[in-house]
């Protein structure tokens, strides 16, 4: 019995072979480059040191003039918003520390919850050009709150004490 | 005459019918019955998604490494764990897929942007890409030992991303939330009927995960039949042709 492959004649059955033979390859060389992607992306993001209200001007990398990401709490009643200027104060370890934001910072920015500005120290302010709300990982119904808060300071009758 | 053989089976089908039960309560209570948060306000029903999709994704990502450890240690080398590793992997990826675009949805709205790449966000789209590789992978070609042995041997590496991913949000500072109720110090963060919506979506969304398993499952044992067929009506074919 002759077990030897026999070439395929059909053109379009060759075609079809060609292509469910390279389309695997193709994704496994494209997974590839997008996971290079996303590791560079991530490693690039990291160049911009990460540091808590407390670590500015005194950790290693946080100080200085350099570009930095600082992460605290917005201070209540610390929050102004005149002429498309954002301006609040942030909180870490009973350190402070004056932020300034272009525009509306979005998502569900207030007093209360803790923030992430990206931005570089100018004369002891922050000056910001991008905020990200880190939300809490505490998930309190509506109507269990003791009193009606307002959307604005919703987040204060979150904090502890 | 063409025959058609169907997935199902009795007991599969009361599956079917309990989970979509189970999602429509989901729906009822996530949109209807739980509360708003006090901050996030309605946004919070984004979780009711998000999280059982991400949970499903670990449990189908376990249970692929799992399939082929069996795989691989059975003397037997019995093909079902082969085509039960990878029916949970496409699952799980579609899973990932729900849980990136709902979590993306998600961030917009509280955090005030789409993405960051962050450690949480990063490594969570890492895994989507190790598993889309994954399946690639599975239909390089070959025969069917050989994607099993291979595939299984890639499912056994990639499974190590898991608690890189639930953990990075403990090992680096990220804008994504530590856990609310897998929390290390063990205290639930969520307040009572958000707590039962979101158990309540575990487990429907588990229930959809075993159904949608189970048919993919027999759906690739006839695909296999199918190229086994072929196979063999090709060396039938070289049988009657050496007799004549």
């Amino acid at each position: 019995m002759d077990l030897t492959p026999r070439p395929v004649t059909d053109a379009e059955s060759r075609a079809q072979n060609r292509r469910r033979r390279w389309a695997p390859m193709i994704i496994v060389a494209l997974a590839l480059v997008a996971g290079g992607v996303v590791v560079s992306q991530f490693l690039t993001s990291a160049i911009d040191y990460y540091c808590n209200v407390d670590e500015v001007g005194v950790r290693d990398g946080c100080v200085g003039q350099r570009r930095i990401r600082v992460q605290g709490i917005v201070v209540e009643n610390s929050l102004k918003q005149t002429n498309g200027v954002t301006e609040f104060s942030l909180v870490f370890q009973d350190k402070t520390l004056r932020v300034q934001y272009q525009g509306d910072p979005g998502g569900v920015f207030q007093e209360c919850i803790p923030v992430v500005a990206h931005g570089r120290v100018v004369d002891g302010v922050f000056d910001s050009d991008r905020i990200e709300v880190k939300h809490t990982n505490q998930y309190v119904e509506k109507n269990k709150t003791r009193f009606e808060a307002t959307k604005e300071t919703a987040a204060c009758s979150q904090l502890p004490g | 005459m063409t025959t058609t053989q169907s997935t199902a089976t009795p007991t599969t089908q009361k599956l079917g019918i309990a989970t979509a039960i189970a999602v429509s309560f989901l729906v009822l209570s996530g949109l209807i019955f739980s509360a708003e948060d006090v901050v996030q306000g309605s946004t919070v029903r984004m979780m009711y998604v998000h999280v059982p999709s991400i949970w499903v994704a670990y449990l189908a990502f376990g249970l692929t490494a799992l399939c082929s450890a069996v795989y691989v240690s059975n003397r037997s080398r019995s093909l079902i764990w082969d085509r039960f590793a990878g029916a949970s992997a496409e699952i799980g990826v579609l899973f990932v897929a729900i849980s990136l675009v709902t979590g993306s949805l998600w961030g917009r709205l509280t955090w005030g942007t789409f993405w960051v790449w962050d450690a949480r966000l990063t490594s969570t789209a890492f895994l989507f890409i190790t598993y889309i590789g994954y399946l690639a992978v599975r239909r390089l070609g070959g025969t069917f030992t050989q994607r099993a042995r291979r595939s299984a041997i890639m499912a056994l590496l990639a499974v190590l991303e898991i608690p890189l991913v639930h953990f990075s949000v403990n090992l680096w500072r990220t804008l994504h939330q530590k856990a609310s109720i897998a929390d290390p110090n063990a205290k639930v963060q969520l307040d009572g009927f958000m707590l039962f919506t979101l158990f309540w979506g575990l487990v429907s969304f588990s229930m959809l995960f075993a159904w949608l398993l189970i048919h993919r499952q027999r759906l690739m044992a006839l695909e296999d039949a199918v190229q086994d067929q072929g196979l063999d009506r090709a060396i039938q074919e070289r049988r009657t042709e050496a007799g004549r």
